[in-house]
C-alpha cells in the first residue's frame, strides 16, 4: 500500500516536472527584458554623450561584460553583491555634494522629481543605476545565455541577479554621498513611511560615512487623497530620526515638502491640497473669441460695482 | 665595349624611373596627410553645429529596445536594427546639404505608431516645461514621446562624401543650408505628428516672450497647424504659460493668439485658450515653491 502511494507520487512528481519544463517557467518572476545587451550599452553611450559627459570616457562594451560576468553561466539563486564590484569601479563616478536623494516606496515620484533638472541625483541618475533601471535579468547553472522566460523573486531566493545588484549600487552610492543628505519617504505606504527592513536600512544608512555627511533632511510626503499614515516624529519616521540621530548626524524633517507636494498636485489640481490662492476657481475654458482677461477682468468688475455702490450709499 | 654601354644607359633609366616614382609618392602622401585640406578623399567639410554624436548607434538601437521595453505591446514587431540602417543610408557618404523629406520616408514608415486620441500635445518655446509635463502626469504625448522623437531627440547627425561617410566633428547649422539632416528630419516628424493627430488636440505656448506666443517662423507655426487634419481633429487647446513671477507679454486675448485663431478658423477648427493651465502650473511652482503666486490655500495637509 506504501509503496503503492509512493510510486504514485514519485510519478506525480515527475510529471509535474516535465510538466513545468514545457512550460518553460522555472521561477515565478519575469524574465530577462528583450535585448537586454543593446538597451544597456545604448544608454551608457546616452549617459556619457548626452545625459551627463562631465563623467568622462567609458568603455560601455566593457562595461557590459563586467556587468554580465557578475550573474552569467552561475546558479542564478548565488549571486552577490560582490560579484558586481568589478563593474561598479568600471562605472563610478563621483556624486556631488548635497545632491544625494533617497527614497522609499515614491520610485515613479523621485523619477519625475529628479528628471532634467541637475538639482539632485539619485541613484538611477548615476551611471551606474541609470544603465539596469527597470530592467530585469538571470542567468543559469551550466548555461552561458540569459532566461528569458523567468527569473527567481526576491521570495524564491533572496541572493539573485537583480536585488544582488541594486544592494551593490546602493552600498555604493551611500559610500559616495556627501554634505547634506535628502530622504524622501511616502506617508501613505502601508506598513510606514521608512521600511526598518529595506534598502535605505540595511543597505544605505550603514554605508553612509559620517565625516563627509552635513546634514540629513528626511521630507514625508503623503500620496494626494491618500491616508496620513506616518509623518515627522511619529512611528516608523521617527524610529529613522532616533536611529539618525544615535548615529550622530544633525537630522531635520518636514512633511508635505513643498516643491514634490506641487509634483504630485499635478494630476490633481482640483484636490484640496493643491488650490492655488492666486488662481480663479476652477477655470471654465471658454471659445478664443470671448475677452480672456480672466481674474483680472473680475477685480475690475467687482471694484467698479463697489465703487458704485459705495458712491450710491454715500449720495 | 657596346654592352657594358647599354647596362649603364639601363641603370640611368632605371634609376630616373624609380626617382619619378619616389616624387609621385611623396605628392600622393602629402595630399593625404597634410592637415586643412578637405577635398573629398582627405578631411570632412567644415561645419559650424556640433558633429555627429559618437556612438550614435548604440544610442539609437538602446533608446528604440528601451522604447519598446517600458511602453508598447502594440509595437512589437518593430524592427530596431532595420530603423538604424534606414536612418544611416539618409545620411552616410552624402553631402549634408542635399537632405530632403523623401530621404526619410522609409525611416519614418518603419518607426510610426499609432497616437491615441486627444493625448498629442505641441509645444513651442515651452521645451523645457511641456517634457517635464509628459513625464510627470503620462496624460499627454509630445513628439518627443513618440518612438521617432524619443529615439532622435537630443542628437545630432550628418554625413560627409570622405570616408568614413559621417562627419564627427561639425554639421551644418540652419544658416549654413536649410536641408541639412537635422532640420529635415524634425520638420518631415513634427508634420506626420501632425497629420496623426486626432480628437481634441493641446498645444502648450510660452506667453512671457517677447516676440509673441505665437510665431509663424516656428515649426509649430509654419508646419504643425497646417498639417492638422480637421477631419480628425475637433478641437485644439491652446495653454497659454507664463514664468513664474516672469512677464505677462501675452495673454489669451493678444495679438499673436488672435492670429493663430484666424489661421485655425479658417481650417473649420474649434480653438479655446486657456491662460496658466493649472496642472502645468503646478509643476512650475515645483521649482518656484516660495513664489506669491504658488502659495497654496491652507488645507488638512499643512502643518499647523
Amino acid at each position: 500500500m506504501k509503496s503503492l502511494f509512493l510510486s504514485l507520487l514519485l510519478v506525480s512528481i515527475l510529471f509535474m516536472n516535465s510538466f513545468s519544463e514545457v512550460r518553460g517557467r522555472k521561477w515565478k518572476g519575469e524574465g530577462t527584458t528583450q535585448n537586454l545587451e543593446s538597451i544597456f550599452i545604448g544608454r551608457c553611450y546616452d549617459y556619457i554623450r548626452i545625459v551627463n559627459p562631465a563623467v568622462g570616457e567609458k568603455n560601455c562594451s566593457e562595461l557590459w561584460e563586467a556587468f554580465r560576468n557578475a550573474f552569467i553561466n552561475k546558479d542564478p539563486c548565488n549571486i552577490l553583491p560582490k560579484d558586481y564590484e568589478l563593474f561598479i569601479k568600471l562605472a563610478f563616478h563621483t556624486i556631488p555634494a548635497n545632491k544625494s536623494l533617497f527614497w522609499e516606496n515614491n520610485q515613479l515620484l523621485v523619477k519625475s522629481f529628479t528628471s532634467g533638472a541637475r538639482r539632485y541625483m539619485s541613484l538611477s541618475d548615476a551611471l551606474f543605476g541609470f544603465v539596469a533601471d527597470f530592467l530585469i535579468w538571470c542567468g543559469q547553472a551550466n548555461s552561458t545565455g540569459l532566461d528569458y522566460e523567468s527569473c527567481p523573486t526576491m521570495e524564491e531566493c533572496e541572493n539573485n541577479a537583480v536585488d544582488s545588484f541594486w544592494r551593490m549600487a546602493s552600498i555604493t552610492y551611500a559610500q559616495h554621498s556627501s554634505g547634506v543628505i535628502h530622504v524622501l519617504l511616502n506617508g501613505s505606504a502601508e506598513g510606514g513611511a521608512y521600511p526598518v527592513k529595506g534598502f535605505f536600512a540595511d543597505y544605505e544608512i550603514p554605508n553612509l560615512q559620517k565625516d563627509k555627511i552635513s546634514k540629513i533632511v528626511i521630507w514625508v510626503v503623503d500620496d494626494i487623497q491618500g491616508p496620513d499614515r506616518d509623518s515627522c516624529g511619529k512611528n516608523t519616521v521617527k524610529i529613522l530620526e532616533d536611529r539618525l540621530k544615535a548615529l550622530g548626524y544633525d537630522v531635520t524633517c518636514t512633511d508635505n515638502y513643498k516643491p514634490v507636494l506641487f509634483l504630485l498636485c499635478v494630476d490633481y489640481p482640483d484636490d484640496s491640497n493643491c488650490i492655488l490662492s492666486s488662481s480663479a476657481p476652477p477655470a471654465q475654458r471658454r471659445p478664443i473669441s470671448s475677452d480672456r482677461g480672466g481674474s483680472w477682468n473680475k477685480l475690475m468688475f467687482v471694484s467698479l460695482v463697489g465703487f458704485l455702490f459705495r458712491s450710491a450709499s454715500e449720495y | 665595349m657596346p654592352g657594358s654601354r647599354r647596362r649603364q644607359r639601363g641603370v640611368l633609366l632605371a634609376g630616373i624611373a624609380l626617382l619619378l616614382a619616389a616624387l609621385v609618392l611623396a605628392v600622393v602622401l602629402a595630399s593625404v596627410f597634410m592637415p586643412g585640406r578637405e577635398a573629398a578623399g582627405g578631411r570632412p567639410l567644415r561645419w559650424q553645429d556640433r558633429g555627429t554624436t559618437r556612438n550614435l548607434r548604440e544610442i539609437v538601437l538602446g533608446r528604440c529596445y528601451s522604447y519598446l521595453a517600458e511602453r508598447h505591446p502594440a509595437l512589437g514587431d518593430t524592427d530596431c536594427l532595420k530603423i538604424w540602417e534606414s536612418l544611416k543610408y539618409t545620411f552616410i557618404y552624402k553631402n549634408p546639404c542635399n537632405t530632403t523629406a523623401e530621404d526619410y520616408q522609409p525611416l519614418m514608415e518603419l518607426a510610426s505608431h499609432p497616437i491615441p486620441c486627444n493625448k498629442s500635445l505641441f509645444w513651442s518655446k515651452t521645451n523645457d516645461l511641456a517634457h517635464r509635463y509628459t513625464k510627470s502626469s503620462h496624460s499627454f504625448l509630445t513628439l518627443e514621446d513618440t518612438l521617432l522623437g524619443y529615439m532622435f531627440d537630443g542628437v545630432s547627425w550628418c554625413g560627409d562624401p570622405s570616408a568614413p561617410g559621417i562627419n564627427y566633428e561639425s554639421c551644418p547649422k540652419r544658416s549654413e543650408c536649410e536641408s541639412n539632416p537635422g532640420s529635415v528630419f524634425w520638420k518631415t516628424a513634427s508634420k506626420r505628428f501632425a497629420e496623426a493627430a486626432c480628437g481634441v488636440v493641446q498645444v502648450m505656448l510660452n506667453g512671457s516672450i517677447e516676440a509673441g506666443a505665437f510665431r509663424s517662423s516656428s515649426i509649430f507655426g509654419s508646419i504643425e497647424i497646417f498639417n492638422l487634419n480637421p477631419d480628425k481633429v475637433s478641437e485644439i487647446q491652446i495653454w497659454l504659460m507664463h514664468d513664474i513671477g516672469g512677464p505677462q507679454s501675452e495673454s489669451c486675448s493678444g495679438h499673436s493668439i488672435q492670429r493663430l485663431k484666424r489661421i485655425l478658423e479658417e481650417r473649420n477648427f474649434t480653438i479655446t485658450c486657456e491662460d496658466d493651465y493649472r496642472p502645468v502650473q503646478l509643476l512650475q511652482c515645483v521649482r518656484n515653491p516660495d513664489h506669491e503666486d504658488c502659495r497654496l490655500c491652507p488645507s488638512s495637509m499643512e502643518t499647523p
